[in-house]
């Protein structure tokens, strides 16, 4: 009840008391000036009350001004109209009183409404004022923001005890962090002119080019394991990662790379490589033994019988005398002991059968990435570079997946050894070439020093090798895959090197 | 060669091959037909074994590799049992321990298939006149066993100490008869054993003795 009266009393001072107040101060003070006016001018001078009426509906609004209209119609009718000082007046003058009324209530619309515009506009400038001045604000309190985030981001940079570095969108790099600085002994302005390349060790620096090319090229992230050269000379092995920036129409705007110490890991996992390699080919040399006594025992058998049935042979020719019967019945024997030799050796062949192997449609691509991968290590070991230069859009070629990729594998590897005794920076190239929708070849050229003639011509068969541990069984075995697959298999000598081309179809 | 032939065949002498393989097995058997050497062909060390009888003369060809018993383990087991047959062993692929342990056992012979028939006809006559040395031998030693059976459990005494050189008088204190019962029993030793000397009857008396200490070496 009290709220509501107080409500009540502060609207009637606002909506009564207040323009009643603007209206008699405006309306006194016309009448003041009329008054001392009225000495000069004859006629009853009404000009002044339009200026309070205006005056206060400007200030006080409508009912400022309706209360101004009252009070001067009021005041003139006292004091300025004949009869005066009398509320009546006189008959003539009526339309002059009525006139004055209906222009004094237009004067009072028409200020309050220029009014309210005008506070309109202004109330429109002061927010926009406001407005920019709340953005301004918020500008430079963002802009505080990012300066002191790029600070963190720059300390946290610099903490990090990893290799930090920033490139452009095309590879120019344009920060290194403290520790890439000092680790390599170079100034920023060094490893910024030499584009990184000249802190790899020299037979890693083209894998890095290559990969770093590549990557810029497919505007994708990418992964080397390189060594790098320290300040004193030393090398150091780092996972390298370059992962681009992308602007949000998809190009590149920049690149980050992060250089990760790998040196304890990578020294850990080529122990456990080679440990699990040694204990491979270990098992591998004497399976084949096992594989080769019995293959010996199996054949020595029947050449025993045939050498006892021919010496038995010619001792019945030499007899005095000459015991043809017995010659013919060894000689017979001879002939039956030599078939079942061979069937000794069919037997051998059908153990090592290729056939009814399994056999399902592959992407050749497939396979000679996973070789790259799984060769990767050792072609970085070797110093070899492995280039990929594989056809797209390969038709898929039936093959057993197994055997096809050990082939890639022994050509790989045989062109990487083959490169890197080459003397220059040894290279070796897989590619694959579609033929028809059937059939596609697949080749490994090494820049190695190539293949005598005589080589070329015996490489193919079995226990023939050039080097001084090899088996010999290698591209033998390269060859009866070729062949179950109904492929084709042959060496062609290059300016530099050596190329190996296999021929796979889907076959009928 | 031919004089060879009878003379093996006369002995009675034959090749015994031990092979599982019945092609090198024939193979040997015609082989040994063309040198005039008999010879037969076993197909395992079990099935030798089963055969097997003293009066079998001549020699062992077996192969190392054999289903069940292996060559070199009948080799240990002949000898165990005291049958003095020589071995050739034969093999595919032997390895050198192998041939010692073979070596070591008494072969002839270790052959590596396949071989020149001389190696193999080489052993074997080899062989066959270590079996007719051994067979000779082992007849003498029958016989002199056969006499020594005849003699009483006394006239054994006196021969044992009369070979080993003891005196007579010695032997009749030691016994506790008189120097001539010693000397009865001393001509009845000589005349059962058919000794025509003493030396004759010492040397008859080393021959068994040798033979038993082989007998108990190995």
């Amino acid at each position: 009840m009290k709220a509501m009266s107080k409500q009540a009393v502060t609207w009637i001072e606002a909506h009564v008391a207040k323009p009643l107040l603007i209206a008699v101060f405006f309306v006194l003070v016309a009448l003041l000036w009329t008054f001392l006016l009225q000495h000069v001018v004859a006629y009853p001078f009404v000009f002044l009350f339009f200026g309070a009426i205006m005056g206060s509906a400007w200030f006080g609004g409508l009912v400022a001004g309706l209360w101004a209209i009252l009070l001067s119609s009021l005041l003139i009718d006292f004091f300025f109209m004949p009869p005066l000082y009398s509320m009546t007046v006189a008959h003539e003058l009526r339309t002059y009183q009525e006139a004055f009324i209906i222009c004094a209530i237009a004067i009072t619309v028409i200020s309050v409404v220029r009014r309210r515009a005008e506070n309109a506009v202004r109330a429109a400038r002061d927010e926009l004022e406001d407005r920019v001045r709340e953005r301004t604000a918020e500008l430079e309190q963002s802009y505080l923001e990012i300066r002191d985030r790029e600070r963190q981001l720059r300390l946290l940079a610099e903490a990090i005890p990893q290799h930090i570095w920033r490139a452009d969108a095309a590879g120019h790099i344009e920060y290194c962090n403290r520790d890439l600085i000092e680790f390599t002994g170079k100034s920023a302005a060094e490893l910024q002119e030499e584009d990184l390349d000249s802190i790899f060790h020299v037979s890693d620096a083209p894998i890095f080019r290559q990969s770093w090319a590549a990557a810029r090229h497919g505007g994708q992230q990418f992964e080397s394991q390189l060594r790098v050269r320290s300040a004193s000379g030393g090398y150091r092995w780092f996972l390298i990662r370059g992962i681009p920036q992308h602007t949000v129409t998809g190009e590149v705007s920049a690149w980050y790379g992060v250089h990760i110490d790998i040196e304890e890991q990578y020294h850990a996992q080529q122990a456990l490589l080679l440990a699990q390699g040694d204990s491979a080919r270990w098992s591998r040399m004497l399976s084949m033994a096992e594989m080769a006594a019995s293959i010996a025992h199996e054949l020595k058998q029947p050449l025993t019988a045939l050498m006892a049935h021919a010496q038995a042979c010619r001792r019945w020719l030499h007899a005095e005398p000459m015991r043809t019967d017995k010659a013919i019945q060894a000689a017979d024997s001879l002939v039956r002991e030599s078939a079942r030799a061979s069937a000794v050796i069919d037997h051998v062949r059908a153990l090592f059968s290729e056939k009814d192997r399994f056999r399902e449609p592959t992407d050749l691509n497939a396979l000679f990435h996973d070789v790259a991968q799984l060769l990767r290590d050792e072609s970085v070991r070797q110093g070899v570079l492995l280039c990929m230069d594989l056809s797209e859009g390969l038709p898929l070629i039936v093959v057993d997946p197994v055997q096809v990729r050990q082939l890639m594998m022994n050509l790989v590897l045989n062109g990487i050894e083959a490169a890197s005794h080459a003397g220059r920076a040894g290279k070796v190239t897989l590619r694959t070439v579609m033929n028809s929708r059937e059939e596609v070849t697949i080749s490994v050229l090494d820049n190695g020093v190539g293949l005598s003639a005589e080589a070329r011509e015996k490489m193919f068969e079995p226990f023939f090798t050039t080097k001084p541990q090899g088996t010999g069984i290698g591209l033998a075995i390269c060859r009866s895959i070729a062949e179950a697959h109904d492929g084709r298999i042959w060496a062609e000598p290059l300016e530099q090197g050596t190329a190996f081309h296999v021929v796979l179809g889907s076959g009928q | 060669m031919s004089k060879r032939r009878s003379e093996a065949q006369e002995s009675g002498q034959t090749v015994f091959i031990v092979e599982d393989d019945h092609a090198v097995g024939e193979a040997l058997c015609a082989l040994f037909d063309s040198a005039g050497i008999l010879a037969k062909h076993f197909s395992s060390a079990e099935v030798f074994l089963e055969a097997w009888n003293h009066s079998m003369t001549g020699c062992l060809v077996l192969d190392v590799r054999l289903p069940g018993m292996s060559g070199l383990e009948l080799q240990t087991r002949l000898r165990e049992q005291g049958v003095g047959l020589p071995v050739i062993l034969m093999t595919a692929h032997g390895d050198i321990p192998m041939v010692r342990k073979a070596l070591k056992g008494g072969a002839v012979e270790f052959l590596t298939k396949p071989f020149q028939d001389e190696e193999l006809l080489r052993a074997v006559a080899q062989a066959f006149t270590l079996e007719r040395t051994r067979r000779e031998e082992e007849q003498i030693l029958n016989s002199i066993r056969a006499r020594m059976d005849l003699l009483t459990e006394r006239e054994r005494l006196v021969m044992d100490r009369i070979a080993t050189g003891s005196m007579n008088k010695e032997i009749a204190a030691e016994l506790g008869v008189s120097e001539i019962t010693v000397k009865v029993h001393r001509r009845q030793v000589m005349e059962k054993m058919q000794a025509t000397s003493f030396a004759e009857l010492v040397q008859m008396y080393e021959r068994i003795k040798a033979a038993e200490r082989k007998l108990l070496v190995s």
